[in-house]
C-alpha cells in the first residue's frame, strides 16, 4: 500500500513566517533604556504602577487587523498580577469548574460539537474579558470584572442545561431533564417560571445562542441572520429578531424542552419572529403578551391574569402545581438584588467613586434582571458591594480621567458593548448608566399573591428595550429627568437603524437636543450585524464628534483608528 | 364592461382624506374621527354625531418633513401619512382615535398628540390598548378599553350619544354597508365576474373613508346596477390571484396586477373586506359594546395575534379564501419596513405552496409604488408561471 505523500513546508517559508511573527513584537533594539536617575525613576514607577493614561499608546497593542494583542498590557505590578492570577487564571479555572458542576465535560464537548454558536464563542470568552476591561485599573477592574465573571457563569449554567436535555445530544430521547425543561423567549422575564424553580429549570431560548454570542464573538450570529433571509426575509426588520429566527432556521437550537412560552417583547418583529419559530418548534406554545400602553391602570388587571394563564399552562404541561412559597422566596431574593442595584445608581449619580464601567454595568444589568435570580448574581453583589463601599469610603476617584459624564440612550450595538471602555480610554467619556439598565425599576412585592402579581405585571412590562420605547412617548423622552439624576452632561443616543420604534422619533429627540443645548453622539449600529456599521465606523463618529464639536484632543492618540473587523 | 355609474365620483372622493362628503358631513356638524388600524372599531365612530374616517394619504409624493421626524427607515406608509398631516391635510380632523397596534403608525399618531400638527384647537389624540389575544381575558380587557378610550372620550369631549340605543343604530347602518360590500364582493367568486378587482377595491375604500350615512345611498345605487351588469362576454383575464398583505390602500396597486392579467377575486389586507366587512351580531341580552369588543377581535386575522392556534389559522384562512373565490394564485406584498408582514408574507409564501400547493407571489411594495415598471415584471413572470402550472395540471 502506498503512504499518502505529506507536504511539509519548505524551509524558507518557515522562515518567513517566523519573521511575520517577530514583527508582532518590538525590536529590542528600539527598546529605550533611561539615559538619567529621571528617567529611571520614571521607568521603576511605570513599572510598578503603570503608565499615567496619556502615555499608555493602548491602540500600539493591537496585530493589525484583528483586534488581537502583540502583548498583553502592563497595568504596573499590582493590577497586572490580579488581572493574570484573579481575571484570566481564575475565570480560566472557573470555566472549567463550572462545567465540571454543570454537567460535565463529555455532554459540553457534545455540544461544542453540535452547535455552531457554542463551538465559536466558548475559546474568546477571555478576549471578551479583555476587550471590556482594556486600560482598567484599581477597583474598577475588580468590580467590573466580577460582573463578567457572574455573566460567564450563568451562561454555563443556561447551556449545560440545554445540553443535558437535549434531545438531538441525547439520539432523539426525551430525558428527565428535558421532562423538566421549560423553554422561553430570551425576552419573557425569568420571574414568571419561580414557583415552578425548586423542581423545573427554565431555559431562555435565545440568551446563549444569540444574545451573549454577539458579545463574545460577533462573526457567529450573522450566519444566522443570513440564513433567515434566504428563506426570502427583508433585511430590514430587527436584525435581532432575525438573528433568533434564524437559529431555529439552520436547526442550531437545541431540543431541550416540550413546550415553550413566547411573548410580544420588545416589539412588533418578537411577535412575527415567534410565527417562525413556532413551525420550526412545534411544541406546545403559550403567548404571554405584554399591553403596550402600560401607563394606563386599566391594563393592569389584564396582564396580571395573562400571567395567571400561564402558570394554569404549566400546571397543565408538567403536572406541578403552583408553588406560592417559592415565588415568595425567589422574589424575595431577586428584590435584594434590585436593592443593591439602587445603592449603585446612587453611588454612580452622586459621586465619581462608582467603580464599575459602562459595559459591566449594562450586560450584568439586562442580563440579571431579565433572567431572574440565580445564586452567582448574590455572590457577586457581595463581592462588588465590598468594593463599591470601599471606594465609598475611601472617596476613591475610579475614572480620574473622567472628561465627560456620559448617559448611553435606546438600545446598544451587542456587537461593540465595549465600547464605552475604548471611548473612556481615547476621550475620556464615562458611561454613567443606559437605558436598558433603568427598566425593571421595582421590587416585587410578596405580602399576598394579589399584589404580587400586579407588580409582576407591572414588572413584565418595564423589560428591557420597552419600558421607554412603547406606551406613550413620553417614557423616551424621560432621557432628561435621568440625566439630571446621573449628574450626566452627554448622551451617547444609539441609532439602532432597524429599530421602527426609535427611528420613528429621530427628529424629535433632535429638536429636543437642540433646544435644550445638549451634546449628543447619534451611534448608528444594526444591534448584532456588525456589517451594516462596524465598530471603526461608530470610533470615526465619536472621534469626529469630539474633535469637530467639542474640539478636544483624545487622551490616547493611538486608539483613534486601528482596525478589529476580523476581531471576535 | 359598461362603466358603474358611480364609479368616477368615488375615484374622485379618494383623491383627498377631506372629501366631499367629508366636507358635507361636517358641514352637518358631524365631527371627523380619523384612525388608523381595523382594531379601532369603525362603528363606535360612527356613532350619530360624529363619522370615521380611516386615514389615508392620496397621492403622495416624497415625505420629506415627516422622513426628518421618522427618518428613511420606518414604513413609508406612516410617513406619508404624518407627511399629509404636516401639509395640512388632515386638519379636518376633530380627534385621532389611536392604536399602538403596530409600531410606525403608532409614531406617527403619537407625533399628532405631541406636535401642534393639527389646525385644530380642540383636536385631541386617545390611546386604546389593544390586546394580542382573543381568550376571555383579552375580551374583556378590550371592552374596558373601548368604554374608557372612546366611548367615554367621545361623550365627555365631544358630547357624543353613547348609549345602547345609539350604539344599536350605528351597528345597524355598520351592518348595511358590510351587506352591501360582502353582496357586492361575492360576485367576484362567479367564472366571469361583473365587477373588476380595482372597482370592488374602490367601492370598499370609499366605505371607510366617507361618513356612513352619506355614502350608503350610492352603495346600495351600485350593488343593485351590478345585479344587471354584464361581464365581458369572454373571462378577460389569463388567472385570478386573491391579493394579501399588509396596508394597501391604492387602487393602483391592483389595477397594475390586473393589467398583467391577473384578476384580483379577494382583498384580504388592512384596508381590505376580508375579513372587515362582516356583520356584527347582538345576541339576546348582550350589550352592544360587548358584541362590538368580542366582534374585532374574532374576526381578525392580523400577524399580532400571537397564539399558536392564530398563527396556524391565518394559513388555513388564506388558503380558504383561494379556494373559496377559486384564485388560480395569491399575491402577498408587505410594505418596507413592515415588520409584522414581513415575516407573515415570507411564511405565507414558503407554507402556501407548500402545504396547500398555492402559487404564491411575494412582493415588497412602497406605499407609492413609482417603480411599477419592476412590479409589473414581477406580476407577468408570476401570471405566467400559473398558466404554465394550468396547462401542466391540463396534461
Amino acid at each position: 500500500m502506498k503512504m499518502p505523500e505529506i507536504k511539509l513546508p519548505k524551509p524558507s517559508a518557515i522562515t518567513a513566517k517566523l519573521k511575520e511573527a517577530a514583527k508582532l513584537f518590538p525590536d529590542p533594539r528600539d527598546v529605550k533604556l533611561p539615559k538619567n536617575g529621571e528617567e529611571l525613576k520614571k521607568a521603576a514607577h511605570d513599572f510598578w504602577y503603570g503608565k499615567p493614561h496619556e502615555e499608555r499608546r493602548l491602540g500600539d497593542l493591537y496585530v493589525d487587523k484583528t483586534g488581537l494583542y502583540k502583548h498583553r498590557e502592563w497595568r504596573g505590578v499590582k493590577d497586572t498580577f490580579y488581572y493574570f492570577h484573579m481575571i484570566w487564571l481564575y475565570n480560566y479555572a472557573n470555566m472549567v469548574a463550572d462545567i465540571m458542576k454543570f454537567g460535565g465535560l463529555g455532554i459540553f464537548a457534545k455540544g461544542l460539537w453540535r452547535y455552531r454558536w457554542m463551538g465559536q464563542t466558548y475559546l474568546p470568552v477571555l478576549h471578551w474579558f479583555d476587550r471590556g476591561l482594556e486600560g482598567m485599573r484599581g477597583e474598577a477592574l475588580r468590580a467590573s470584572a466580577w460582573h463578567y465573571r457572574a455573566m460567564v457563569c450563568v451562561s454555563i449554567n443556561q447551556f449545560m442545561n440545554m445540553f443535558k436535555a437535549d434531545a438531538k445530544l441525547h439520539n432523539g430521547a426525551h430525558n428527565e431533564a428535558w421532562k423538566h425543561s421549560m423553554a422561553h423567549k430570551e425576552t419573557v422575564w425569568g420571574g414568571v417560571f419561580y414557583p415552578w424553580s425548586d423542581q423545573y429549570t427554565n431555559i431562555p431560548m435565545e440568551m446563549i445562542p444569540y444574545f451573549v454570542t454577539c458579545h463574545v464573538n460577533n462573526h457567529t450570529v450573522l450566519n444566522y441572520i443570513d440564513a433567515v433571509q434566504s428563506l426570502g426575509l427583508p433585511g430590514d426588520p430587527c436584525p435581532m429578531c432575525q438573528a433568533e429566527a434564524g437559529l431555529f432556521v439552520l436547526d442550531d437550537m437545541p431540543d431541550y424542552a416540550p413546550f415553550v412560552v413566547t411573548t410580544n417583547e420588545a416589539c412588533d418583529g418578537s411577535v412575527a419572529s415567534t410565527a417562525i419559530q413556532d413551525w420550526f418548534l412545534n411544541i406546545p406554545l403559550f403567548a404571554l403578551p405584554q399591553p403596550m400602553q402600560f401607563d394606563d391602570p386599566l391594563v393592569q388587571e389584564h396582564c396580571a391574569n395573562e400571567i395567571r394563564e400561564l402558570w394554569k399552562f404549566i400546571e397543565e404541561q408538567t403536572g406541578a402545581p403552583f408553588n406560592w412559597e417559592q415565588l415568595k422566596k425567589k422574589l424575595e431574593a431577586q428584590n435584594e438584588l434590585q436593592r443593591f442595584e439602587w445603592e449603585k445608581w446612587d453611588v454612580a449619580a452622586k459621586t465619581s467613586s462608582y467603580p464599575i464601567n459602562g459595559v459591566a454595568q449594562a450586560l450584568y444589568r439586562i442580563y440579571q434582571t431579565q433572567y431572574g435570580d440565580h445564586y452567582i448574581w448574590h455572590d457577586t453583589d457581595r463581592r462588588v458591594k465590598k468594593i463599591l463601599y470601599k471606594c465609598v469610603e475611601k472617596k476613591i476617584d475610579t475614572f480620574p480621567k473622567t472628561r465627560h459624564r456620559v448617559i448611553a440612550w435606546s438600545c446598544a450595538p451587542l456587537y461593540y458593548s465595549h465600547w464605552c471602555t475604548w471611548a473612556y480610554n481615547c476621550w475620556g467619556l464615562n458611561t454613567i448608566i443606559n437605558m436598558d439598565s433603568l427598566m425593571f425599576d421595582m421590587e416585587v412585592r410578596t405580602d399576598t399573591l394579589d399584589n404580587c402579581v400586579m407588580d409582576m405585571a407591572r414588572y413584565h412590562e418595564w423589560a428591557p428595550m420597552r419600558r421607554m420605547a412603547v406606551g406613550g412617548l413620553h417614557h423616551i423622552f424621560e432621557l432628561w429627568d435621568y440625566m439630571e439624576r446621573f449628574n450626566c452632561d452627554m448622551v451617547m443616543m444609539y441609532d439602532q437603524l432597524q429599530c421602527k420604534g426609535m427611528q420613528g422619533v429621530v427628529g424629535l429627540f433632535e429638536d429636543e437636543f437642540r433646544k435644550r443645548n445638549i451634546h449628543a453622539i447619534w451611534m448608528p449600529h444594526a444591534l448584532p450585524d456588525k456589517r451594516t456599521v462596524s465598530r471603526s465606523e461608530i470610533r470615526r463618529i465619536i472621534n469626529d464628534y469630539m474633535s469637530t464639536v467639542m474640539k478636544e484632543e483624545p487622551l490616547d492618540p493611538t486608539l483613534l483608528e486601528f482596525d478589529d473587523d476580523m476581531s471576535w | 364592461m359598461k362603466d358603474l355609474k358611480h364609479l368616477i365620483f368615488f375615484e374622485n372622493l379618494l383623491q383627498e382624506a377631506n372629501n366631499d362628503l367629508v366636507k358635507k358631513a361636517q358641514g352637518e356638524g358631524k365631527k371627523a374621527l380619523g384612525y388608523t388600524c381595523y382594531f379601532m372599531p369603525e362603528v363606535l365612530l360612527d356613532l350619530p354625531g360624529c363619522f370615521s374616517v380611516r386615514l389615508r394619504a392620496p397621492r403622495s409624493g416624497s415625505p420629506d418633513m415627516a422622513t426628518y421626524y421618522m427618518s428613511n427607515r420606518t414604513c413609508h406608509y406612516g410617513r406619508a401619512l404624518f407627511e399629509r398631516a404636516l401639509e395640512g391635510g388632515f386638519n379636518f380632523l376633530d380627534a385621532q382615535l389611536a392604536t399602538e397596534t403596530c409600531t410606525v403608525t403608532c409614531r406617527f399618531q403619537e407625533h399628532l398628540g405631541r406636535m401642534d400638527v393639527i389646525k385644530n384647537p380642540d383636536f385631541f389624540v386617545e390611546f386604546t390598548d389593544v390586546p394580542f389575544k382573543k381568550n376571555e381575558n383579552s375580551m374583556v380587557h378590550f371592552r374596558k378599553q373601548l368604554q374608557v378610550h372612546v366611548l367615554d372620550v367621545l361623550h365627555d369631549k365631544l358630547g357624543i350619544d353613547v348609549s345602547d340605543e345609539a350604539l344599536c343604530k350605528a351597528i345597524e347602518e355598520h351592518n348595511e354597508i358590510c351587506r352591501l360590500i360582502t353582496e357586492i364582493g361575492a360576485y367576484r367568486k362567479l367564472d366571469n365576474p361583473p365587477i373588476t378587482g380595482y372597482e370592488f377595491q374602490v367601492i370598499q375604500l370609499v366605505t371607510l373613508t366617507c361618513p356612513k350615512y352619506l355614502i350608503l345611498p350610492y352603495l346600495r345605487e351600485t350593488a343593485e346596477e351590478l345585479k344587471t351588469r354584464e361581464p365581458e362576454p369572454k373571462f378577460p383575464y389569463r388567472c385570478r390571484v386573491v391579493l394579501a398583505g399588509a396596508e394597501n390602500d391604492d387602487p393602483d396597486f391592483t389595477k397594475l396586477i390586473e393589467s398583467c392579467g391577473a384578476l384580483v377575486v379577494a382583498d384580504r389586507h388592512c384596508y381590505g373586506s376580508l375579513p372587515g366587512r362582516e356583520a356584527i351580531v347582538v345576541e339576546p341580552g348582550q350589550a352592544p359594546l360587548d358584541a362590538i369588543a368580542r366582534h374585532y377581535l374574532n374576526t381578525s386575522y392580523c400577524p399580532r395575534f400571537m397564539p399558536q392556534g392564530e398563527m396556524r389559522g391565518r394559513k388555513k384562512y388564506l388558503a380558504d379564501i383561494v379556494k373559496e373565490y377559486k384564485a388560480d394564485g395569491l399575491i402577498v406584498a408587505s410594505n418596507k419596513f413592515c415588520e409584522y408582514w414581513s415575516y407573515e408574507r415570507t411564511m405565507d409564501a414558503l407554507i402556501l405552496p407548500r402545504d396547500y400547493d398555492i402559487p404564491t407571489c411575494s412582493i415588497e411594495k412602497e406605499y407609492v409604488n413609482a417603480s411599477t415598471g419592476q412590479l409589473r415584471t414581477r406580476f407577468q413572470a408570476f401570471v405566467e408561471s400559473v398558466e404554465i402550472k394550468k396547462l401542466q395540471e391540463a396534461k
